[in-house]
């Protein structure tokens, strides 16, 4: 991340908004609001954060509190009704679809409460289908031992290398949550966004997975936003977002 | 790269959306079905229609006549050119014919064509249509000793001999039990003078001219020799005086005995016996009747429907029909059946009967007697193969206007044009339904799609989560569309054509079990159905059908591509 902060200072396209040092990815003013018929109801009321490269931050609050929201828009999912979303130096929140959609599927890797993994593709395949959508036909083809080597090996870190052509339908919760972590580092993501992984998994399944998370962030070097309402779970990160009521507490 | 495994998987793994495009195989399969049978139909119909009739026929009205056809035919050669492959006269006449069936006369109405025994042949598929193997090779109107088919194996020359045998046979019984009639009057009548008072009889006819009373002329002092005139071409020889033939009068006078010319002499001679008509031995103009005309149906002893022949080649047959011109007045010819015709038309079958055309423009007064110009009914053209006769038709009309020629120019599909039309309409009518059928089919899909998307939303966030775009997430439904109706359109046409294959056995099976006959070859007069599989017609319908299946994912696929990835993800 060296050559991040050398082009800091280069960059002026946000001169109004307090640029923070060593920031990978960072808001200002998030707010977001649902409509309920002619009702408007407020989610996020003006959220800054900030996340530095190479940590590991928790984001924690009660249910509706707002946090899966604010991980939807850190992920380009949705869109803010106004504030701003910033990574590596570009404001995010604005791209075009293809953009935000190639930003998906080769910075940031997703993970899900509930694993959300394609019940018709075995372990391997699920966790190839980033590689998939990200090449064409033909390049995809061309590449393809390169990946399965890469996700066989990925499968391996998580401790899934045994289980490669099972169906999702015939894995426990965490080894299907592990799955996910994989096809989450398939692309080599500079971000992990996971919303509430352990949320569905036994305390042993959930550690288990953590411990893996753990382990893989350490290897990988890999920057991690992890959305929970589990205060335990906030102890193993760097810093802890504390969110109440859409607002950063 | 994931559409398409997507699109794999769910048509792996999705087993009601098979059962969905089951319709589309059905529909597809029928439509093939359905356009091969008719196609066959079609085909087999058309050429039985065109079979005796010519490209174009040039007719003058009924009992009316072209004169010089030689010189029309000259015409219609200029007018169209080099289409014409050939060209005969006809002439054409409504007619009757009547036969004995076991003593007892049939008369049926024909029409009676007399056709020329080379051209006719050339203008229209005639001869592939006579039953008789030695006149399909080399046609004459003359009764065959074999050839004849197995129906009616007892025809020709064998059959038209024993038949002549039996009648003389039943002639010759006849006369000896007439003479022993008369001995046994002659003797009443000796034994009873009294009761039968013998009268003078006088013969009507004259005797021979040698015995009758002769005109007597005296006898010129130098004769004339008629004989010798007549063979030596000289003139008269005084000197010669007749040595017999001549006769004394009583007033001294010598008179040549003088014979008169008798113009019944021919009839005084017996003519030679080869000069007689022997039944055996003879036949009068060949006629060949169409085979409908003929046979009736009857039943065999265990109840089978069976064909009774009520006059085979080998019989005589008389035909009554008019001459031409003002005064028209009916004829009556006797004919010698000499084959069947069988286009398996039934409307041509049982009303055409074809006869030499010098013989009927002889008895019709088409002939003059002394140059043997003769005139026709209609001209018949067959043109080349791919000529427009339409067109040709048209010139022709133009070239002889109904205002100033009595003719009747038409092709051999103007005389068939309402029936025609009518298959035409059905096979289009058809069609139309049953591609409704595949359109009904379509909507099944449609509804199918929509409940498959919902079931798949969660993961239509997921790809879209993971950065597919909105296009990559329909193009997966539009490629299961797409291979559910190739899956479905593939069955459908190999089933359509495995039905097309074997669909005579089909229908025996579906007789077997409904005792209903599906397809009677009396009533099509085809042996059995016949199907022509056009691969322009599969292509079109299988293209269609899956167009239609692609169409019917198009909203599907839409409502998937719109789906926002939040909305979906939270789909619980």
């Amino acid at each position: 991340m060296s050559n991040f902060e050398s082009k800091i200072d280069a960059e002026d396209s946000v001169a109004t908004l307090q640029r923070p040092d060593k920031a990978l990815m960072w808001t200002r003013g998030l707010e977001k609001s649902y409509r309920k018929g002619s009702l408007a109801v407020p989610v996020l009321n003006g959220v800054d954060l900030e996340i530095e490269a190479g940590s590991f931050t928790a984001i924690i609050g009660q249910s509706g509190s707002g946090k899966s929201t604010l991980l939807h828009l850190l992920a380009t999912l949705d869109a803010p009704c106004a504030g701003e979303v910033h990574f590596n130096n570009r404001r995010i929140d604005n791209l075009p679809a293809k953009q935000r959609e190639k930003l998906r599927n080769e910075q940031f890797g997703l993970i899900f409460q509930f694993y959300h993994l394609l019940p018709e593709l075995s372990t391997l395949e699920n966790v190839l289908v980033p590689k998939m959508v990200q090449d064409g036909f033909f390049s995809y083809l061309k590449n393809k031992s390169n990946y399965l080597k890469r996700a066989t090996e990925l499968l391996e870190m998580v401790g899934m290398g045994h289980r490669t052509t099972h169906k999702p339908a015939e894995l426990s919760g965490g080894e299907m949550q592990r799955t996910a972590i994989a096809r989450a580092l398939i692309s080599d993501p500079s971000i992990l966004l996971a919303d509430e992984p352990t949320g569905n998994l036994d305390e042993e399944n959930g550690d288990e997975v953590m411990e893996t998370l753990d382990r893989l962030r350490q290897k990988e070097n890999l920057t991690v936003v992890m959305v929970t309402h589990d205060n335990a779970l906030a102890q193993r990160a760097d810093a802890v977002i504390r969110l109440i009521s859409g607002k950063v507490a | 790269m994931y559409k398409l495994l997507l699109s794999w998987r769910y048509l792996r793994t999705r087993f009601i959306a098979l059962a969905s495009i089951v319709s589309v195989t059905l529909g597809v399969a029928t439509l093939i079905v359905v356009n091969s049978v008719m196609s066959g139909f079609v085909f087999e119909m058309k050429t039985r229609l065109h079979g005796i009739l010519s490209d174009i026929e040039v007719a003058a009205p009924l009992l009316g006549q072209i004169s010089h056809p030689e010189v029309h035919m000259r015409i219609i050669r200029d007018v169209l050119g080099d289409d014409i492959q050939s060209m005969t006269g006809v002439v054409r006449s409504p007619a009757m014919v009547t036969f004995t069936v076991h003593g007892r006369q049939m008369t049926q109405q024909v029409m009676l064509l007399g056709i020329d025994d080379e051209s006719f042949g050339q203008v229209t598929d005639f001869h592939p249509y006579l039953q008789n193997e030695n006149k399909k090779e080399a046609f004459t109107f003359n009764l065959e000793e074999s050839g004849y088919p197995e129906y009616v194996r007892d025809s020709g020359w064998e059959y038209r001999r024993s038949k002549a045998q039996q009648q003389k046979r039943i002639d010759l019984m006849r006369r000896q039990q007439q003479a022993y009639y008369d001995t046994v009057a002659a003797d009443y009548i000796a034994d009873n003078p009294q009761l039968y008072q013998q009268t003078a009889y006088t013969s009507p006819v004259a005797a021979s001219d040698d015995d009758r009373a002769i005109d007597y002329r005296p006898l010129p002092a130098q004769a004339p020799d008629f004989d010798k005139i007549h063979s030596s071409n000289q003139g008269l020889d005084a000197s010669e005086i007749p040595a017999t033939g001549s006769y004394t009068g009583r007033d001294g006078k010598t008179y040549r005995k003088f014979k008169p010319y008798d113009p019944h002499a021919e009839f005084r001679t017996q003519p030679a016996a080869e000069d007689f008509f022997d039944p055996e031995k003879d036949q009068h103009t060949g006629i060949i009747l169409g085979l409908a005309i003929s046979k009736r149906k009857t039943l065999d002893e265990a109840g089978n429907k069976r064909d009774f022949y009520m006059v085979r080649p080998g019989d005589d047959v008389q035909v009554i029909f008019a001459t031409v011109g003002q005064n028209a007045k009916p004829v009556s010819e006797n004919c010698t059946l000499v084959d069947f015709y069988s286009s398996n038309m039934h409307e041509y079958d049982s009303s055409f009967a074809f006869v030499p055309i010098k013989e009927l423009q002889k008895v019709r007064g088409m002939m003059d007697p002394l140059t043997g110009d003769s005139t026709v009914s209609s001209i018949q053209i067959k043109m080349k193969p791919g000529a427009d006769l339409d067109k040709a038709r048209d010139a022709l009309i133009a070239k002889f206007p109904p205002e100033q020629y009595p003719y009747d120019i038409h092709t051999w599909q103007d005389t068939q044009r309402p029936l025609l039309s009518a298959v035409n309409m059905e096979l289009t009518i058809l069609n139309l339904l049953l591609f409704m059928i595949i359109a009904v089919a379509g909507f099944g899909i449609l509804a199918t799609f929509f409940m498959i998307v919902v079931e798949k939303t969660k993961d239509i966030g997921v790809l879209k989560a993971l950065g597919a775009p909105s296009s990559g997430v329909m193009s997966i439904f539009l490629g299961y569309g797409m291979s559910l109706g190739m899956v479905g359109t593939g069955a459908g046409i190999a089933l359509g054509l495995l039905f097309v294959r074997y669909i005579n056995q089909i229908a025996e099976i579906v007789q077997v079990v409904t005792g209903q006959e599906v397809f009677d070859p009396e009533i099509y007069y085809f042996s059995e159905i016949p199907t022509i599989v056009s691969p322009m017609m599969v292509a079109l319908v299988g293209l269609g059908a899956i167009l239609i299946a692609v169409l019917a994912s198009v909203l599907p696929a839409l409502r998937a591509a719109r789906l926002h990835p939040v909305e979906a993800l939270r789909y619980e």
